[in-house]
């Protein structure tokens, strides 16, 4: 399998939750919204265009002065979005926020401009309605974040990239945990753990209001 | 003259995305199913209490558990994940008190719900055994137990359609058949039923016990608290209209019950455990006992699934607390839903309905009534002990909160539930239906005991043993958090407090 890299983070989260394969299941698509809501803002945080600043209890989204705006749509979509705030939000809003903003379709048609996804329209022949899909320009590259993981975890031979650690606290906090695990060696579980154990604060920040977020989902239901 | 600050684009959106009082109303009344209160509950109350103050009795729970709702939501008010009443006695009486609370909750939950397999199973038997087939209650019980297993599992945005469409038909038929009871009076319009002295005696408890249970689901608009519009008031309003509305709905068809039958002849016609479908059989034609029964049905499946719902979440939570077993805060990756906790309570209730059909056990009796009235013990005690921790959370600090709601209400509300409380104890007996000093009403207030002992013991383990795990009890879905912000020993805004 080609380890072909795709640009970014939250291309890399698109195709692990939003993109559905055999070898594992649908998410929840609140769920989805959450994920890649989390995988935009650790990009924009990694990159230095945002960040996660803790006051007064509460973890709060700020723009980074130092960075400039960034080149890309999504990314600028956001940036612009946080700097208009009269007051900062915290990350868990933010999460709320673009989980209902259609962050999903917001990617992927970004990936269809970058060549990763080909839309497709189907008209319903019972309801009459046009039905948006998009699809993998090359299954082999949309299986490719996964199985990146999964050779870290495999292999555990070298220091993850932070990044892709980011990754893997996403893909578990989406409730991916079994397949990511699923035949791994012995250990794999303690050497994910020493990685995501030593993320940065902000992006510790952004795993745990995600993993809280997705909880509170199946609380609450998918209101 | 300056500007005035631009709005949030992004809290205007969210704002758009949240829920209102008749919401939150939706939700909290869909888990109380008041069919199976009024036909399955109503009528047992008048056979076992022998006596007409049911009306009476709904009264005070009513007053009872308004006076508890004023404190309840005003802690709401203060505290993140105000969701289950374990969370609020962790924060208001200590995490120990707060994981023996969530030992009894879990358990009581359970039982309620896996109690209510007995009703469905009996009332199924005799429906279909009207059509000419003829089978034991266990298989009844047990193919509601699949539906409701399979749909526990499923998004709980699909189990709230279901149950909302299943609500309105059971209110319609119920104020129809209260408003035909009233118009068939047996001897005129009696307000005997509501005179302090039809209820007394050593059914008082059992009444009233029972009466609270009826009322369960009041305190779930406090889980949708970060869902809700105004958080502050729409939570209030949602909780004490929840209980103002089953309040009227339980009252006027209790009353309506004896208006119909009289004040003499109640208690003995309750015999019949169909009384309420055999009135309007009486008064509107035979067709409505029929139409009665199923709805009956439908209603306690709804009701087992409600119960469901609430047991698997409150497992989940635990789980992802690590208070308990930390697998049960697995979620279905396709749905969201806490599935390992839904499993889970699945299995505790199959494992119960097979033990119980090979014993060969009453449904009725051994099932829907002795271990349903047992729950309502530990769920009366997780009142008054939440009661308690409303009281001590304002006593260390009232938060801008009013005299009345911070101290005046939550003092009235541990004084009258500890009333009920100790009532519902001495009378058990009578709950039950056995003789004073019988071994079974005094081994379900122990067994509680000893499982909040137990809780408390676990709790202590974890302080010592697992800090970090100690730090999120009673944060339920932000646990993570909290443990994570604990671990690190750096100021991750887990809380929001």
């Amino acid at each position: 399998m080609p380890d072909a890299p795709t640009p970014r983070l939250v291309y890399d989260a698109y195709l692990i939750t939003a993109y559905h394969d055999f070898y594992k299941p649908a998410v929840a698509p609140r769920v989805i919204g959450l994920g890649l809501g989390a995988a935009l803002l650790a990009e924009l945080v990694f990159s230095g265009h945002l960040a996660v600043r803790s006051h007064e209890g509460r973890d709060l989204v700020v723009p980074e002065p130092r960075g400039g705006p960034p080149r890309d749509s999504l990314g600028l979509w956001l940036t612009e979005l946080v700097q208009g705030e009269p007051d900062a939000l915290a990350v868990s809003q933010w999460l709320e926020y673009l989980a209902i903003a259609d962050t999903q379709t917001k990617t992927a048609e970004h990936m269809v401009v970058a060549g990763l996804m080909v839309r497709g329209e189907h008209r319903s022949r019972w309801l009459g309605k046009v039905q948006v899909t998009y699809d993998a320009a090359d299954a082999l590259i949309a299986q490719a974040p996964l199985a990146r993981l999964r050779r870290h975890l495999s292999t555990m031979d070298r220091r993850m990239p932070l990044l892709d650690a980011f990754l893997l606290a996403l893909t578990e906090a989406v409730g991916l945990s079994k397949p990511l695990y699923s035949q791994m060696p012995p250990g794999a579980r303690e050497y994910a753990e020493g990685h995501l154990r030593v993320l940065p604060a902000p992006l510790q920040a952004i795993r745990g209001h995600l993993t809280a977020a997705v909880a509170d989902t199946a609380i609450t239901g998918n209101l | 003259m300056s500007a005035p600050s631009p709005a949030s684009a992004v809290q205007s959106a969210l704002a758009r995305d949240k829920l209102g009082t008749f919401s939150l109303l939706h939700f909290s009344l869909t888990a109380a199913t008041p069919l199976t209160v009024i036909a399955g509950g109503v009528v047992v109350m008048f056979a076992v209490a022998g006596q007409i103050g049911i009306p009476l009795g709904y009264v005070i729970i009513a007053v009872s558990l308004w006076l508890f709702s004023v404190g309840y939501t005003a802690m709401a008010r203060h505290i993140a994940n105000a969701g289950a009443m374990y969370a609020f006695v962790a924060r208001g009486l200590g995490r120990v008190p707060g994981v023996a609370a969530a030992w009894v909750a879990a358990t009581a939950y359970c039982a309620l719900q896996i109690s209510l397999y007995g009703l469905l199973g009996i009332t199924a038997q005799g429906l279909f055994e009207r059509t000419g087939l003829s089978l034991p209650w266990w298989v009844f019980a047990l193919a509601a137990w699949v539906l409701v297993g399979l749909l526990g599992t499923r998004a709980v945005d699909i189990n709230a359609k279901v149950l909302a469409v299943l609500l309105t038909v059971e209110v319609a038929v119920i104020l129809l058949f209260s408003v035909s009871n009233f118009a068939h009076p047996a001897d005129g319009l009696s307000f005997a039923s509501l005179s302090p002295s039809a209820l007394g005696g050593e059914a008082a408890g059992a009444v009233l016990a029972l009466a609270v249970i009826g009322f369960i689901g009041f305190e779930s608009p406090t889980v949708y608290g970060e869902e809700a519009r105004d958080r502050k008031r729409t939570v209030a309003r949602a909780t004490l209209a929840t209980i103002g509305i089953l309040a009227v709905i339980y009252i006027a068809a209790s009353w309506s019950i004896i208006t119909a039958v009289g004040d003499d002849d109640v208690v003995a016609a309750s015999a019949d455990p169909d009384l309420m479908f055999t009135l309007a059989g009486d008064q509107l034609g035979g067709a409505w006992v029929t139409i009665g029964q199923v709805l009956l049905l439908t209603s306690v499946t709804a009701a087992a699934l409600s119960f469901h719902n609430t047991t698997a979440r409150y497992l989940f939570a635990l789980g992802r607390e690590q208070v308990v077993f930390s697998w049960l805060g697995r979620t279905s990756v396709r749905t969201c839903a806490p599935v390992a906790a839904s499993v889970t309570q699945t299995a505790v209730g199959g494992a119960v309905l097979v033990l119980w059909a090979v014993l060969g056990l009453d449904p009725l009796v051994h099932l829907f009534f002795y271990l349903g009235t047992a729950s309502g013990i530990g769920l009366i005690a997780l009142i008054l002990t939440c009661a308690i921790a409303v009281l001590t959370y304002f006593a260390r600090d009232r938060r801008d909160e009013s005299v009345w709601a911070a101290v005046i209400a939550p003092v009235l509300a541990v004084l009258v539930m500890g009333g009920v409380m100790y009532l519902s104890v001495i009378h058990f007996h009578t709950l039950l239906g056995v003789e004073e000093g019988s071994l079974l009403p005094t081994l379900v207030p122990i067994l509680f005991g000893a499982l909040a002992l137990l809780g408390a013991g676990w709790g202590l383990f974890l302080k010592k043993a697992r800090p970090e795990v100690y730090a999120g009890i009673g944060h339920g879905a932000k646990a993570p958090l909290v443990q994570a912000a604990e671990r690190a020993a750096v100021p991750v805004g887990a809380a929001g407090e």
